[in-house]
């Protein structure tokens, strides 16, 4: 296409926009909607699936978390009030599966607790204290980079110590070493033997924020029993889970053609539920951006009908002084495409804005795939020119001499 | 040597639902190159219609319409519109003048359509201005200027691609006489220049300054054809 006659389209699309400012915004809404909408689905989606595959690497591959609850709950055919109604897990469960379990390396037991960890008087709140056995390192691939970890002996003794995550070091022990020195939990005096390795963030968590003693220590200072969380480092997924539930149904009895009542997370697993999650919240959202996205192209339609016939006599006059029917056609559907086009550019910027402010709001990672802007770009493209196609069509194939007489 | 404007027993009906309207019965005209020539008649005559087919702005219902010997009835959309584009230019009652665009863009539109680069353009427009006095003017809209002025510009914008025929619809109907005497002016220096001026038009103080009148009545030609 000619470039003088491309830029006096472009003028006159401007123009035209520019003298009904009002009425084009009102137009491009549903476009403007419908691009935020994809855009910032698009990125959101993206930036949790992110996190979530970053997060959950640090929970090691082949760990099964066998558990009373899923991790997440969603999808089809899931019954709540059964899940509520679920027996704890136990240790019964735990000495279980190590006893019968053959296609795993390890299974250790995880009592989980919150407690006030103290040294003197400095306090660190609301510590993760986890009962385990000595198996804990290997499961967890999360050794000690100091001192050492527990023994079979500790375990077997039932002895008083401890190995601190890298934040109670530092609320506790800022300035010295603290192996040999002692903490309190619950009144409780335990001797500091190692320091465990650091994790970082998970889900916007420290991981480091913990404190694990012997699982049978702790059944000396801890009343009431909950349930507990048995880790499995197993070879092979699949194999291990298929063992594990054999092995669960007949410790749980859980009668045949019965759902399991319990649950045996991993990160492989959670991975699969959040992407099936997403998927239907996924189709939810295009279907409302598509339904805006149409009802903007219509708003488009109406619009570009509108102009011609308030254009009829500038139609006429340009085609007396030699405008064909294919460079009016042209100019009008320029003009749609811009008036989408537009819409999209501000749907793309709201898109991108509502994206950042989730992402601040709920402290995920920002992350907006290059891809989804071209998409906004090619959905505000595509509705521009079909919908402004039938339009333009008209205003090209007015007579001349028709639209010169127009009143 | 044909004639620039053959037209040989041209009819043009309308149709209004059931009825049909007889704008042109039968007319033969033929203008050579060069002429300065009035068309005139009472209101609904046909003069329009008669200049919209001799401007390739449509085309006759019955009959033959040559022009520089090419037979114009045949023609597609695209090729009428590139005759209007290279041999015509129109001058109309009401100027039809884009109104968001300065003058000398106006004049440069058909330009635009005719590919001619942006320089040249700009040049052009600006001296086509000048010769219709209008040089302090270049920079004005529409709205800005006199009637008078628009109307110069608008015969400016007219031959902006250097038509060979200067096609002129009722160009002084919305002027004052002065006005439109210094507009006819323009026109007969254009005809000195060679161009072929045809002007539409009712009264016949404007008719007469033409070297031929073709008089219509109820369409057909009285006089003059
Ligand atoms: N598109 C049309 N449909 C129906 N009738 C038409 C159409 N265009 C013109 N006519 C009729 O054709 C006849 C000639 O019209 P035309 O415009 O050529 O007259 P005119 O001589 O230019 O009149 P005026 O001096 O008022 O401009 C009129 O009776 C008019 O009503
Ligand atoms: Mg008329």
């Amino acid at each position: 296409m000619d470039r003088g006659f491309l830029l006096e389209s472009l003028r006159s699309a401007i123009e035209a926009i520019k003298t009904n400012k009002l009425r084009s915004l009102l137009t491009t809404l549903g476009i403007i909607i419908g691009v935020t909408t994809v855009i910032a689905v698009i990125s959101v989606i993206s930036g949790l699936k992110t996190q979530v595959a970053s997060s959950f690497s640090t929970l090691g591959a082949n760990v099964l978390y066998v558990q009373k609850y899923p991790w997440v709950m969603g999808g089809a055919g899931i019954d709540w009030w059964k899940i509520r109604q679920r027996k704890d897990m136990g240790m019964d469960e735990f000495r279980a599966l190590k006893e019968y379990g053959s296609s795993f390396k390890y299974v250790a037991p995880q009592i989980t607790y919150r407690y006030d960890v103290k040294v003197g008087n400095k306090n660190a709140r609301g510590v993760e204290v986890v009962g385990t056995t000595e198996h804990f390192p290997e499961i967890r691939d999360q050794g000690v980079k100091l001192g050492r970890f527990l023994s079979l002996d500790d375990i077997r003794y039932r002895r008083d110590v401890c190995i601190l995550g890298q934040d109670v070091v530092n609320t506790l022990y800022p300035d010295e070493n603290p192996i040999g020195k002692q903490v309190r939990i619950k009144g409780r005096i335990l001797t500091v033997i190692g320091i465990l390795k650091e994790l970082g963030d998970l889900m916007g968590q420290s991981m480091d924020n913990v404190v694990v003693i012997p699982y049978t220590t702790m059944a000396k200072f801890v009343g009431h029993r909950r349930s507990i969380t048995i880790t499995v480092l197993a070879q092979d997924e699949e194999e291990a889970s298929e063992e594990i539930r054999w092995i669960l149904r007949r410790v749980r009895k859980v009668k045949p053609g019965e759902d399991d009542d319990f649950s045996i997370n991993s990160s492989g697993a959670i991975t699969k539920q959040f992407n099936e999650l997403t998927r239907t919240m996924f189709i939810i959202m295009i279907g409302i951006a598509g339904i805006s996205l149409v009802v903007g192209g219509i708003g488009i339609m109406n619009i570009m009908l509108v102009s011609v016939t308030e254009r009829t006599r500038e139609i006429g006059v340009r085609k007396a002084i030699g405008a064909k029917s294919s460079e009016i056609l042209s100019q009008f559907l320029l003009e749609s495409v811009m008036i989408s086009f537009v819409g999209g550019i501000i749907g793309i910027f709201l898109g991108f804005s509502l994206t950042k402010l989730i992402s601040t709001i709920g402290n995920m990672p920002f992350g907006m795939p290059i891809w989804s802007i071209v998409l906004g770009f090619s959905f505000s493209f595509f509705i521009g020119v079909f919908f402004g196609i039938y339009p333009a069509r008209k205003a090209a194939s007015l007579s001349p001499v028709e639209a010169l007489r127009y009143e | 040597m044909s004639n620039l404007i053959e037209m040989k027993k041209v009819r043009k009906t309308y149709k209004l639902g059931e009825t049909e309207v007889h704008a042109l019965q039968g007319v033969n005209v033929s203008i050579s190159k060069g002429e300065f020539i009035s068309i005139i008649g009472p209101s609904g005559s046909g003069k329009s219609t008669l200049m919209h087919i001799i401007g390739c702005l449509d085309v006759p219902s019955v009959g033959s319409y040559h022009l520089q010997g090419e037979d114009v009835g045949k023609m597609n959309g695209d090729q009428l519109a590139d005759i209007r584009k290279k041999f015509i230019g129109f001058v109309f009652q009401d100027f039809y003048l884009l109104p968001d665009v300065t003058a000398w863009y106006n004049v440069a539109l058909p330009m635009i359509y005719n590919r001619v680069p942006p320089k040249t353009r700009k040049e052009r427009a600006i001296n086509l201005l000048t010769e219709v006095d209008l040089s302090d003017r270049i920079n004005h809209l529409p709205n800005q200027l006199s009637g008078g002025e628009r109307q110069r510009v608008t015969i400016a914008r007219a031959l902006s691609n250097n038509p060979e025929i200067i096609l002129a619809d009722e160009p002084t109907g919305n002027l004052d006489s002065v006005t439109g005497e210094g507009v006819m002016q323009i026109f007969y220096k254009l005809h000195e220049e060679g161009k072929t001026v045809i002007i539409v038009t009712h009264e016949h103080y404007v008719a007469d300054q033409a070297e031929r009148k073709i008089q219509l009545k109820d369409g057909m030609i009285e006089d003059g054809g």
